[in-house]
């Protein structure tokens, strides 16, 4: 049975006459990538702000590693916020030691990760340079070393991926598997739904305040599949289409070049997967065929706006 | 109180090295040295020579005016009428810096104008008045009266009214006294304000730039302020120190190598003083002139610097934390950084209210508002440094330590209020504050 390392338990809390989270409770399970999703102003940022003990909430509970967390906690947590800033007068040097510092470690440590990270990043010319002199990528990696740098045993970061170039929102994602591979925990919130399919092994949706979905990320796209099969085939459209009857209908279809194409099928009445397989048999030379899930997208999509309530906007 | 530490250590840093404040230390003291210099050269025996030109056609005053000549201003007599034309443009008239005129109605009508060529400082114009009026006395006795000059001047002898503190007889606590505590003060609300203000922008500016988020997960609000205060206090001590310090040794350099005169005995013109001296009705610009020297003598004789500046910095540490904590809770509640702009204007007004009521204290020293004064803590810092420039009356002297406990008591009611304030304030952005939510976070424990 898997550990669970952050335990949420009926968390509330309301700003005055705003209610920011109800009743919100979630598990995060050692060593996993927890994406924590949901749109603006849905109270991700609140939830995040709790756990790290910079807010009280108004009920419920937050336990780490099985104990009600405590101000001393909050050092086993690296915490890089959706809005980061900097001390713009420091040096890139003087400014890890002082956040190194202020989580607990000693300087020699401090010197010996603000090494490690420098030479890892390949950043080790940026050393004496003041955070002013900084491009805006560049001070985000400070920032990313800034939240590692005590190597907390779990990591929550809110939206680590914005003002990255592709190529270091790569070295980011491979960055965060290699600690996910040495055994620490990371809970993420983020938009970007492409890097919570690759990267993130379960997550919580937040919408109004409330927690309207959690699990494994192939858990929740799994629950919103709705009969959807693609085949690749090469062959003749026309003999494609006649091969199904009523019972099923052509939702999409993609030409590939020399007869080739990949036909997205929708169900009907009661009809298989295995039904499919067997009009078309004889009719086109089948390549692959496999069940089409809802993207991450998707799925946050439907649960935050619900298809009829869609359709009326 | 570990993490306040290293908050502290750094907003100390960041404040040492900053431009601003190396050439504030520097340049604040030398600017006060530079006033009391210009306060001693221009304040002290004056070293100025006036020639001066008496155009008496009537020759009333029959080409004399003085007895004994006076070192600082030599006169001559013109013969007839000299128009103004003339003197100013005259070749023969350039030595001249003044034209006295003497008209022929002067013993009726009582009036004489003298044309200068640069203004006269008060003092010589107060010699000149006075060498010019002695002589027409002399000639009005003469002519009015069948008095001897002597007697007259027994009868003239100016009525010197004194007014003295029945508990302190030898005018041991001055007025002027009260002045250099009301300037102790000042310099505490100087530092006070410059500091704080710059606790304002500090926590405004970590607000706007999101560093706060960050170091909030690390520390708790109440230990980021008290480090940022800590650190701010720091650098303000440092910045006290080194005014203290050059203040002190310009003073003392002064003392031996510019002012000697001023302080060595053998260096007075003894004859000049015994002329002077002798004549009893010189007394109004011989006071005139001793006015200086009482400052110069509260500089360095009278003030019990040693008891004062450790008063100074009690005083300025607690009213430090005093108002470096309110500054701090305002700056947090700030929604962008232009709502600063809007607490100048109320603070500057708290700062005015804090020196008007030195003074209101040295002015009305046993009223009910001086006594509220003496105690509030916006205002204790100065007033108690005006009461004790003054000195305390003999029994009184717990009242010193009732006000510091009173603002010590005030400090951690105001760093729990600043504190309220700082932790619901933080991280609230981009509202525009209103009053209503500084009562919220009041409210909000």
């Amino acid at each position: 049975m898997k550990e669970i390392i952050l335990d949420i338990k009926g968390i509330s809390k309301s700003f005055y006459r705003k209610e920011a989270l109800n009743n919100v409770s979630m598990s995060v399970y050692k060593g996993e990538v927890f994406g924590l999703l949901g749109p603006n102003g849905a109270g991700k940022t609140t939830l995040i702000r709790i756990i790290n003990r910079i807010i009280r909430q108004d009920e419920g509970s937050v336990r780490l590693g099985g104990n009600l967390m405590t101000d001393d906690d909050v050092r086993k947590i690296g915490y890089l916020p959706e809005e980061r800033g900097l001390y713009r007068n420091m040096t890139v040097y003087e400014h890890l030691m002082f956040l190194g510092r202020l989580k607990g470690l000693s300087k020699s440590d401090v010197n010996q990760k603000i090494d490690y990270w420098l030479d890892y990043f390949k950043i080790n010319d940026w050393r004496k340079k003041r955070i002013e002199e900084l491009s805006k990528g560049m001070a985000q990696k400070i920032q990313f070393i800034a939240t590692v740098l005590h190597e907390p045993g779990l990591l929550i970061l809110d939206e680590p991926f914005s003002g990255f170039d592709p190529v270091n929102v790569e070295l980011i994602k491979s960055t965060l598997i290699d600690m996910k591979n040495q055994g620490r925990t990371i809970m993420l919130s983020t938009h970007n739904m492409k890097s919570v399919e690759e990267i993130c092994d379960r997550a919580a949706l937040i919408h109004n305040a409330r927690k309207v979905a959690e699990g494994s990320i192939s858990e929740l796209r799994e629950e919103r599949k709705s009969g959807i099969y693609a085949v690749r085939f090469r062959g003749n459209m026309i003999a494609f289409v006649n091969a199904l009857w009523a019972g099923f209908e052509i939702d999409d279809k993609q030409e590939l070049g020399d007869d080739r194409f990949v036909v997205t099928v929708k169900m009907r009445n009661d009809n298989t997967f295995e039904d499919l397989l067997r009009v078309l048999l004889g009719q086109v030379k089948i390549e692959a065929a496999w069940e089409v899930l809802p993207g991450m997208q998707d799925v946050f999509i439907d649960l935050v706006q619900p298809k009829n309530e869609s359709h009326e906007a | 109180m570990k993490h306040s530490l290293l908050i502290a250590v750094r907003e100390w840093k960041e404040r040492v090295r900053s431009g601003s404040f190396l050439l504030l230390s520097v340049l604040g003291p030398l600017v006060i040295l530079g006033l009391i210099y210009l306060l001693f050269a221009f304040g002290g025996n004056s070293k100025q020579h006036w020639k001066v030109l008496i155009a008496d056609p009537a020759n009333i005053m029959e080409t004399k005016i003085l007895a004994h000549p006076d070192p600082n201003v030599e006169y001559a007599f013109a013969d007839g009428y000299i128009e103004l034309d003339e003197f100013r443009d005259g070749k023969r008239y350039q030595e001249y810096d003044a034209l006295l005129e003497v008209n022929e109605k002067v013993l009726s009508n009582k009036l004489a104008f003298v044309f200068y060529r640069h203004q006269p400082d008060v003092r010589m114009q107060t010699r000149i008045q006075f060498e010019y009026e002695r002589r027409l006395e002399e000639i009005m006795v003469k002519q009015f009266t069948d008095l001897s000059i002597a007697d007259f001047r027994k009868i003239k002898q100016p009525m010197n009214v004194v007014f003295r503190d029945v508990y302190d007889p030898h005018d041991e606590a001055s007025d002027l006294r009260g002045w250099v505590g009301l300037v102790f003060g000042a310099l505490i609300f100087a530092f006070i304000f410059l500091f704080g203000m710059t606790i304002l922008r500090s926590v405004n500016r970590e607000k706007s730039n999101r560093i706060v988020e960050v170091v909030l997960s690390s520390v708790s609000s109440r230990e980021l302020m008290l480090g940022k205060l800590l650190g701010i206090g720091m650098a303000a001590f440092i910045q006290f120190m080194i005014w203290v310090i050059i203040i002190t040794t310009g003073l003392y350099l002064m003392r031996e190598f510019v002012f000697m005169d001023m302080f060595d005995a053998s260096n007075l013109n003894v004859q000049q003083l015994a002329i002077e001296a002798s004549d009893k009705s010189y007394q109004e610009s011989f006071l005139a002139a001793k006015e200086y020297n009482r400052f110069v003598e509260l500089i360095y004789e009278r003030i019990q610097f040693g008891n004062m500046i450790g008063f100074f910095l009690l005083f300025f540490v607690t009213g430090y934390f005093f108002y470096g904590a309110l500054f701090a809770g305002l700056g947090a509640t700030m929604g962008s950084e232009s709502d600063g702009q809007q607490f100048v204007l109320p603070l500057i007004a708290v700062l005015c209210f804090s020196l008007y009521s030195g003074y209101y204290y040295m002015n009305y020293p046993e009223s009910t508002m001086s006594t509220v004064f003496h105690y509030l803590p916006f205002t204790s810092p100065v007033v108690v440094m005006v009461k004790l420039a003054q000195g305390y009356a003999p029994g009184h002297s717990y009242e010193i330590y009732l006000s510091l406990i009173t603002l010590i008591v005030s400090t951690f009611i105001m760093l729990g209020i600043a504190s309220r304030l700082y932790k619901n304030g933080i991280l609230q952005f981009g509202h525009r504050l209103k009053l209503r939510h500084l009562l919220k976070w009041l409210r909000n424990t």
